[in-house]
């Protein structure tokens, strides 16, 4: 792959969003959403796990996997990094900034098992990316998915005071907002593409 | 071929070991909180190793609050108080919380809440309460020829807190041709003031998979479980008369609420019908007639529907519907307890309605 | 007739010990298709259905349902008579809900013929077809029933 690390961070912020085009991550996406305070916080935590767990991955596959030709193996072992990551991640900030734990670390369980993380380290793979290219799709994935939960949030807060037929109340609602937002972002897909 | 198998699994060992350890002295270094003290309701206190969230510590004690997500912060089932110890309100926990809970500040999510000090927590007593007891059996009286009292006394520490009248469920042990567990209900018959033991009236049933087991193996010393207690038939609270009505084993959560009563004291007006077919069916009278003694407005009517000639039986005969009448003082402020089988509870809430009682202040424990 | 593997679940469930203590298959060294297929038959040639057998029955224990103990007398010439003990039985064909633990005891007396059910037995005759396996405690034998209960 010869695109630019600059460009992919665009692309996957806007025309290849990891939420709306990928429909990754959509578990914490649809529970988390009520609030905006809290979507804001998830979603930074998923930038940092996203922009890390990437790199860390791209080493473990280039270093580990490829040389020692366990490449099929990749599913199990991004798991475990990923999980074993985030988990050393929590208790790091947990013990030392309190503070930050509270807005931001509590989330980290969450993100463990959410697939967006791990789907991004295997389009990594699957695309071929260089370390700089992992890190920019990461960073710009995690970017992409907090632009689409605080998006629903925000939608979410002014449909409280709306009718919602009863059926559609909650996660059905937004479900069809989440379809119409992709839709909206299909827009963007000729600025540039990547696959 | 073989050789690159076992080089790949060494492989994937070594990437796994390697977390695993960079983990397990994280987890050691970060995440040691010692032990911590959940107290519970005011009323029990469990010791569990701080580190983890305040569900998954519950649920390694057997205290299982609901959860259908399993901790994850996304279905917000596992809601309880917490008083004190439980740290601030955390983001993921907000989006489930209503506006009242809110103001109340002290709800929440118990997968959120990490345990890292002594913690004070409040959960439904139903939940609380309903867990699986070892206990042993201490005594076994025969009150007929096919019912016996049986006393389970609970596991060391261990504490039942249960209203008068609930039941609890016995689990039988495989016995000949009985392979697996059953478990089966039986009313708590002794006062909910003993707290560390229970008692159990069980009624020999022809073909009976656990009376059976009850009646014919079950020996002082052994060890059983129970779970509970369960049910919904108590005694309210109110200062209205009472009608008792009990057939057979329906005796049992009766002659709890009695000694409930007897401890806590009453002044309600109360008459206690037990119908029988014979006298060979009558147990526990003297017990019964005592409370007559204890209270100041209590009478026990036992009445035999098909006593025998050679049972010389003075009481009252035939069932018991018609006695109702000259018992009751002011219908519209009577209440009716009845614990027994479909037709005797058919029977007497019909009696007891003709006799102008209100049907919402009858309550029953059907056996069927 | 052959087993289905559903068959085969159910009769493990119907062997002395799994619901009740003696189970429902008795002696009887038939597949369950074929018991059910064999008191079929006898049904046809009585001219009655399970379902028309199962209502009747549900019948006379509601009606005895009206006592506070004992027998009653139902339209003049049926004794019933029907104790329940405390608690619920699963039905070893393992769909949900619960079965009262009842024996009904039914003399009539114009025939003179006298039979005796449980709640599981109405249960198994009307959504199985099912009169238990010869030489179960509780198996009911389509002619006593019909003579009993019409």
């Amino acid at each position: 792959m010869d695109i630019s690390s600059f460009v992919l961070f665009w692309a996957a912020i806007f025309t290849s969003n990891i939420l709306l085009t990928n429909f990754l991550g959509m578990c914490s996406y649809l529970s988390v959403s009520k609030e905006i305070e809290s979507s804001f916080g998830l979603g930074i935590s998923v930038i940092f796990v996203l922009t890390i767990t990437t790199g860390l991955n791209w080493l473990v596959y280039r270093y580990i996997l490829v040389p020692g030709n366990i490449v099929y193996l990749q599913f199990i072992v991004f798991i475990i990094v990923i999980a074993a990551f985030v988990q050393l991640l929590e208790l790091i900030i947990e013990r030392y900034a309190p503070a930050l734990y509270y807005t931001l670390g509590i989330f980290l369980p969450l993100i463990t098992v959410n697939c967006a993380i791990f789907g991004v380290s295997l389009f990594m793979v699957i695309r071929n990316y260089s370390f700089l290219q992992s890190i920019a799709f990461g960073a710009g994935s995690g970017i992409g998915w907090l632009l689409a939960i605080l998006m629903l949030a925000a939608l979410r807060r002014k449909l409280k005071e709306k009718l919602v037929p009863v059926g559609l109340q909650g996660v059905g609602i937004s479900l069809i907002i989440t379809g119409i937002m992709a839709l909206a972002f299909v827009g963007f897909s000729g600025i540039v593409q990547i696959q | 071929m073989f050789s690159v198998i076992l080089k790949d699994v060494a492989l994937l060992s070594a990437i796994g070991v390697t977390l695993a350890v960079i983990m397990v002295i994280a987890g050691r270094l970060l995440s040691n909180y010692g032990q911590c003290k959940i107290n519970i309701n005011g009323k029990r206190d469990v010791i569990v190793t701080g580190g983890s969230s305040l569900l998954s510590s519950l649920n390694d004690k057997q205290i299982y609050l609901p959860s259908a997500c399993g901790g994850r912060g996304s279905c917000g089932a596992c809601k309880c108080k917490v008083d004190s110890g439980g740290g601030p309100l955390l983001p993921t926990e907000k989006p489930f919380l209503s506006k009242a809970e809110l103001a109340q500040g002290n709800i929440r999510l118990a997968c959120q809440v990490k345990v890292k000090s002594d913690i004070t927590i409040d959960i439904p007593a139903s939940i609380f309460n309903i867990r699986r007891f070892s206990a042993t059996v201490s005594e076994i009286i025969d009150y007929t020829y096919d019912t016996k009292g049986i006393t389970f006394k609970l596991a060391e520490g261990e504490m039942i807190d249960f209203k008068a009248g609930q039941y609890v469920q016995l689990e039988t042990e495989p016995y000949n041709k009985v392979k697996q567990r059953v478990a089966r209900a039986y009313s708590i018959s002794s006062s909910p003031q003993i707290n560390d033991s229970l008692q159990l009236i069980i009624r020999y049933v022809p073909e009976g998979v656990c009376t059976t087991w009850v009646h014919q193996h079950l020996k002082i010393g052994d060890k059983v479980f129970l779970t509970g207690p369960y049910g919904d038939f108590f005694l309210r609270d109110t200062e209205a008369d009472i009608i008792y009505v009990a057939g057979g084993s329906g005796k049992a959560p009766i002659k709890s609420i009695l000694e409930d009563l007897a401890v806590k004291g009453t002044s309600r007006k109360m008459t206690y019908f037990f119908g029988a077919r014979t006298l060979k069916d009558l147990y526990l009278t003297e017990h019964m007639k005592s409370f007559e003694q204890v209270f100041e407005n209590f009478s026990y009517v036992p009445v035999l529907s098909a006593a025998e000639p050679t049972d010389n039986w003075t009481g009252k005969t035939g069932f018991v519907m018609p006695y109702f009448k000259e018992t009751i003082r002011d219908p519209k402020n009577t209440e009716a307890y009845l614990c027994g089988s479909p037709g005797m509870i058919n029977a007497v809430t019909k009696a007891l309605m003709d006799n102008g009682i209100p049907q919402e202040k009858i309550y029953y424990d059907s056996f069927g | 007739m052959k087993e289905t593997p559903r068959d085969a679940r159910t009769r493990v469930r119907m062997m002395p010990g799994a619901i009740t203590l003696n189970g429902f298959i008795g002696k009887d060294k038939r597949s369950l298709p074929e018991i059910i297929a064999a008191d079929e038959v006898k049904l046809q040639s009585l001219n009655r259905t399970a379902t028309e057998i199962a209502e009747r029955m549900k019948y006379f224990v509601d009606a005895s349902f009206s006592t506070f103990d004992g027998k009653i007398t139902i339209e003049g010439i049926y004794v019933v008579e029907t104790e329940v003990t405390r608690g619920y039985l699963q039905c070893p064909y393992s769909h949900g809900g619960k079965i009262r633990k009842s024996t009904t005891c039914l003399t009539n007396t114009k025939t003179g013929v006298t039979v005796t059910w449980t709640a599981m037995n109405i249960h198994l005759i009307e959504d199985h077809g099912f009169f238990e396996g010869k030489g179960s405690t509780y198996r009911l034998e389509p002619e006593q029933l019909v003579k009993a209960l019409f």
